[in-house]
Order: structure tokens, then C-alpha cells, then sequence
């Protein structure tokens, strides 16, 4: 039963390999042809020049913020930084608040018309306010990427923590399990695919809030450099600007999604195989001593 | 086998006939055990009254809202009596102790542990793990039937393999008291008879008292020495019936006259109802 189910399993894997060699190749040649008729229909005059600049503009423009020029680094930087240390800092202070009121059922039915409330405000309007307050430098914006990525990992685990079944904890207090215990073998792992979810959807977000507060005043960012060159109708450069920030968002999202494998393998059927095998690896002396 | 009888012989010598025998002083006394809910509005368990010898295998039957699952919660130090004395091993019980243990409907695996993992628990939440307890675990597995799968983790397991592993976590726990409510009620019925031949099997192998929850009249008696009948509104133990087939019992058991005759038995205490 066990060597069927890693055959199909195997031959799952090479299906998708299979056909993610050639979903590669169509989408390379989609691309390609959509360039080239982009790149035709500008030169016939189809699109106007003025908001749609040649792809192969596009191209030197590249070479130029990256390379010659490399003025895109330092404000790509200030805009990474800007995440990283907002989502972080927000994600965090979301999650360690939501498991101190989730252990409490008391504060958490005090604070729950105030969560609503606050749940119905779009983060960004308070983005001016938060500059007001900050001034027009990099930390007002990571309080506004903090501000963004709070919410959905405090109102996940809060409800990660909620859901955990009944007779799971009855089953650890008949083992004399302490509160702490409950809450680290039982109550947190329960509630940690529920967190993750939170954190993709904060780190979803992270991006946009650090781009919309740079475009709401700033100096340095990409965001800044972006409605630059637009403001100045330096086309094929603000395309750079919106390709290089498509990249970081994949990037994001793939990374999150590695996390996600990482972290709640058990919500995925190969790594949970991978874990099982890594498991086994480390009782082997032993198993080998009690099955001999 | 032998290797197993050794990594569980931490719970009680091994099976003993003779500790059945009415002389021997009682793990479990009830006296007049009520409990209500609701402000008294609920009775869900009414003066029951009973004594547990150390290896009993005791059948709860009764339909829903009898207060099995009460009492039961009751023993494992779970809800508090609403009046009423309960011993466990001559103590009053108030919150759960170490030498009884549970096992519910759901198998309750932490479903990010390997099977062996879920078994260790019981350790880890007493203290240090040793590796006298991991292969304690591993022997366990093996008595359940899950030799091979100590590493697969319970999604990848049917849930008759679950409560299996459910019933070795039960074991490691080390408790000499085991309560089961409803373990197999959820399986299918060809594994539940087969995972009911195997409880027997396991729990008189380690020679723990055992309280087994259940709907099923023919389940509750081809399972037990005695036969508790609970009926409902309020929440009663209408009557102890007296199990006397001989051990080891073949599923054949059920289709003699003598048992069906036991059946019906049961079956007119909870007709009045
Ligand atoms: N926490 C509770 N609050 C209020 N009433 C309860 C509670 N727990 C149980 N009861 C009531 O007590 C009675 C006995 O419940 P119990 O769960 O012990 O029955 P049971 O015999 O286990 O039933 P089943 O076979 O359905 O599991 C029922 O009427 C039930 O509604
Ligand atoms: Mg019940």
C-alpha cells in the first residue's frame, strides 16, 4: 500500500515536470510575440509614444537604471527596507497581541467591537495623519506598512487560536497538561496555518501600502521615483520602475509560499512525505533497537 | 510479543484472572454520583452508585443524553460532581490524575507529529523524554498494529489507524485506568469489530481497568465482565449485568444463544424508555 502511494506520488512529480518545462516554453513564446506586436503597433503608430514607450525603450532604459546610471538601487533598497521592517514589526506586534488576548477569553471580549471598528477603516487613510505625525522620511512609511500588515495576522490568529476542537483540549488538561504547555504543543501549531494565511495576506499587501505612502509624500523609494519619471513623461523609465516592483511582488509571493511549505508542511501532502522520512531519520537507532 | 510485554509491563504486572475476583479492594467507587447542568435544570446523571475491581473491562451502554459521556468526564477528573462520592484508587477525585487516562470519538492527534510523536506526548507533557519512553512508544505501536507506520503523520493514516494511535498514546500515559467514550464510533463497522478484538487483546495484555463507552448493545457485552445499562431524563444506571462467557472470546461468541439472550436482556432494561 505504502510503495503504491509513492509511485503515484512519483509519478505525479513527473507530470508536473513535464508540463512545467513546457508551460515555460508557451509562455516564453506568448511573451515574446506580444512584445514584438506591442513593439510593431508603436512604431506603426497604433499606441501613442507618449504612455506607451517602445518595449525595446524599455530595454535600454533597464540597462540605464540598473547599470549605467544605478540609481534604481537606492531607492529600490529604501523601498525593501520600508517592507521588511514594517511587515516584520507589524506582523509581529499582530500576532504576539492576538495569542495574549487569545489566551484571555476576557480581553478578547473587550476588545472585540474595537477591532471591528478599527477593521473597518482602510489603513491608508490614516497614511496622511501617520506622515503628519512621522514627518516625510522612511519611518513614517514603515509605520504605514506596519499599520497594513497588522490586521490580518492579529484577526488569523485570534481566530486560529478560537478554533481549536473541544475534545483536543480535553484531551491534553486529562494529561495534566499546564496552560503553557497547552498553549505550545496544542493551541499554536493548531492556530499556525491560520497565521500563515495572515501573514500572506499582510505580506500581499505590504507592497502596495509602502508604494501608496510614497506616493503620498516621500523623498526616496521607488514609489518616488516612479511618479518622477511619469510626472517628467519619461515613459520607458516609469515601465522599469512597474517591471521591477512586478519582480519583487513574485518574489514575495513565491518566498511567502516557500515559508508556507516550510512552516505548515502538514498541510501539503509531498512535504508532509519529506517530513516523514526526515522524522524517521532521526529514531532510526532506536527503531531498529525496538523492531529488531 | 515478549519485547512488548516488557516496554509495557511499567503499568501493571501482566494479565491477572485472579484480580477480578470480588475480594479485591476497588479502583473506582461511586456513591450516589449526581451531576446537573443549568442551574439543576439538567440532570445529567442521577445516585449512581457503583464499585470497579482492578481489571475490570466495564461496558457503559445506554442512548444518547444518558449520561455516559458525564460520568465518564466525572472519573477522569474533567467536569466536577454535582454531589455524590467518587473514589479513584480511594481518592476523592477533583481534577485528572496521572493513573487515568482518556480516549474520545475523535482520535485528537496533533496532526503535525508523526504517529510515534503523538505517542510521546503523554511523556513530554510528565516531564523529560527518556529513551526508555521512545521505545516504550515504539512498543506500542507495534502492540496497536502500527509497526510500519510509526512515521507517517495521522493524515496519511485511515481512521481506523488513527484511534490506534490514539489507543498507544492512551497506553503510554502509563495509566491503569482507561476511559473510552465511543473510540470507535465514528469507524465503519468491519473495522470497528476488528479494532474491538484488538482492544481486548491490548487491554489485557497490559491488565488495565477499562470503562468503554458505546451505543451498540452486542458491542458492549462480546466486550465486557460487567455491563452497566444507563437510561436517559434523567441520567441513570438502570442496571449491572454480569458477563460470564469465558476470555479469550471469538466474534463467533455473538451468534450463541447465551449471548443473544444477554442482548435481550439489556434490550428490556432500555425498553421502558
Ligand atoms: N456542558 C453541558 N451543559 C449542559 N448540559 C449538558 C452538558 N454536557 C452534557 N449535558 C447534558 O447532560 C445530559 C447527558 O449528557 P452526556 O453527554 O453525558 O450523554 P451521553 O450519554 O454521553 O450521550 P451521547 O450518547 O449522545 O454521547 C444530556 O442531556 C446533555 O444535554
Ligand atoms: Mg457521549
Amino acid at each position: 500500500m505504502a510503495d503504491q502511494a509513492t509511485t503515484n506520488a512519483d509519478q505525479l512529480a513527473k507530470d508536473d515536470r513535464k508540463t512545467g518545462i513546457g508551460v515555460v516554453a508557451t509562455h516564453t513564446a506568448i511573451f515574446l510575440a506580444l512584445m514584438g506586436l506591442w513593439e510593431l503597433a508603436a512604431r506603426g503608430g497604433l499606441l501613442d509614444p507618449l504612455f506607451f514607450p517602445l518595449p525595446s525603450d524599455i530595454v535600454v532604459s533597464f540597462y540605464r537604471l540598473y547599470i549605467t546610471q544605478a540609481n534604481i538601487w537606492w531607492h529600490l533598497g529604501m523601498t525593501m527596507t520600508e517592507v521588511a521592517v514594517g511587515f516584520v514589526a507589524g506582523s509581529a506586534l499582530g500576532i504576539g497581541l492576538a495569542l495574549i488576548v487569545g489566551m484571555f477569553d476576557r480581553v478578547r471580549r473587550y476588545l472585540k467591537p474595537y477591532i471591528v471598528i478599527l477593521e473597518a477603516t482602510p489603513r491608508i487613510a490614516i497614511g496622511p495623519i501617520v506622515i503628519a505625525a512621522f514627518g516625510f522620511g522612511w519611518t513614517s512609511k514603515t509605520v504605514i506598512v506596519m499599520l497594513v500588515c497588522f490586521f490580518a495576522p492579529f484577526v488569523n490568529t485570534l481566530n486560529g487560536m478560537a478554533s481549536v476542537d473541544d475534545e483536543e483540549l480535553a484531551m491534553m488538561r486529562s494529561m495534566r497538561a499546564s496552560r503553557w504547555q497547552t498553549f505550545t504543543k496544542l493551541m499554536l501549531p493548531d492556530a499556525l496555518p491560520e497565521i500563515m494565511a495572515g501573514l500572506r495576506l499582510a505580506m500581499a499587501s505590504a507592497l502596495g501600502g509602502a508604494l501608496v505612502a510614497e506616493f503620498i509624500s516621500a523623498n526616496e523609494g521607488i514609489g518616488v521615483l516612479l511618479a518622477q519619471y511619469t510626472g517628467t513623461l519619461n515613459m520607458a523609465s516609469a515601465f522599469v520602475c512597474v517591471f521591477t516592483l512586478t519582480g519583487l511582488g513574485y518574489l514575495i509571493f513565491r518566498s511567502m509560499e516557500a515559508l508556507d511549505r516550510y512552516i505548515v508542511f502538514w498541510t501539503d501532502r509531498d512535504r508532509t512525505e519529506v517530513m516523514g522520512r526526515v522524522r524517521a531519520a532521526k529514531w532510526k537507532g532506536l527503531v531498529k533497537e525496538a523492531y529488531a | 510479543m515478549t519485547a512488548v510485554a516488557s516496554t509495557v509491563s511499567g503499568i501493571r504486572g501482566g494479565p491477572d484472572v485472579s484480580s477480578r475476583s470480588p475480594e479485591a479492594p476497588a479502583v473506582i467507587s461511586a456513591d450516589n454520583v449526581t451531576k446537573t447542568f443549568g442551574g439543576g435544570r439538567v440532570v445529567a446523571l442521577e445516585d449512581a452508585s457503583f464499585d470497579i475491581r482492578p481489571g475490570e473491562f466495564i461496558s457503559l451502554v445506554g442512548p444518547s443524553g444518558c449520561g455516559k459521556s458525564t460520568l465518564l468526564r466525572i472519573i477522569a477528573g474533567l467536569i466536577d460532581k454535582s454531589g455524590g462520592s467518587l473514589k479513584v484508587h480511594g481518592e476523592e477525585t477533583i481534577a485528572p490524575r496521572r493513573d487515568v487516562a482518556m480516549m474520545f470519538q475523535k482520535p485528537t492527534l496533533l496532526e503535525w507529529r508523526t504517529a510515534v510523536e503523538n505517542v510521546l506526548l503523554p511523556s513530554e507533557i510528565a516531564g523529560t523524554v527518556t529513551d526508555d519512553d521512545r521505545r516504550r512508544a515504539l512498543g506500542l505501536l507495534k502492540l496497536a498494529g502500527l509497526k510500519d507506520f510509526a512515521f507517517s503523520f495521522p493524515q496519511q493514516l485511515s481512521g481506523g489507524m488513527q484511534q490506534r494511535v490514539a489507543l498507544a498514546r492512551l497506553l503510554q500515559t502509563g495509566a491503569d485506568i482507561l476511559l473510552l467514550d465511543e473510540p470507535f464510533g465514528a469507524l465503519d463497522e468491519f473495522t470497528r469489530e476488528h479494532l474491538n478484538v484488538e482492544l481486548m487483546r491490548i487491554v489485557g495484555e497490559v491488565g488495565a481497568t477499562t470503562l468503554f463507552v458505546t451505543h451498540n448493545i452486542g458491542e458492549a457485552i462480546f466486550l465486557a465482565d460487567r455491563v452497566f445499562v444507563m437510561t436517559p431524563r434523567p441520567g441513570r444506571l438502570a442496571e449491572i449485568i454480569d458477563v460470564p462467557f469465558e476470555r479469550p472470546r471469538q466474534p463467533a461468541l455473538q451468534l450463541t444463544t447465551e449471548f443473544n439472550q444477554l442482548v435481550a436482556r439489556v434490550r428490556s432494561v432500555l425498553g421502558g424508555h
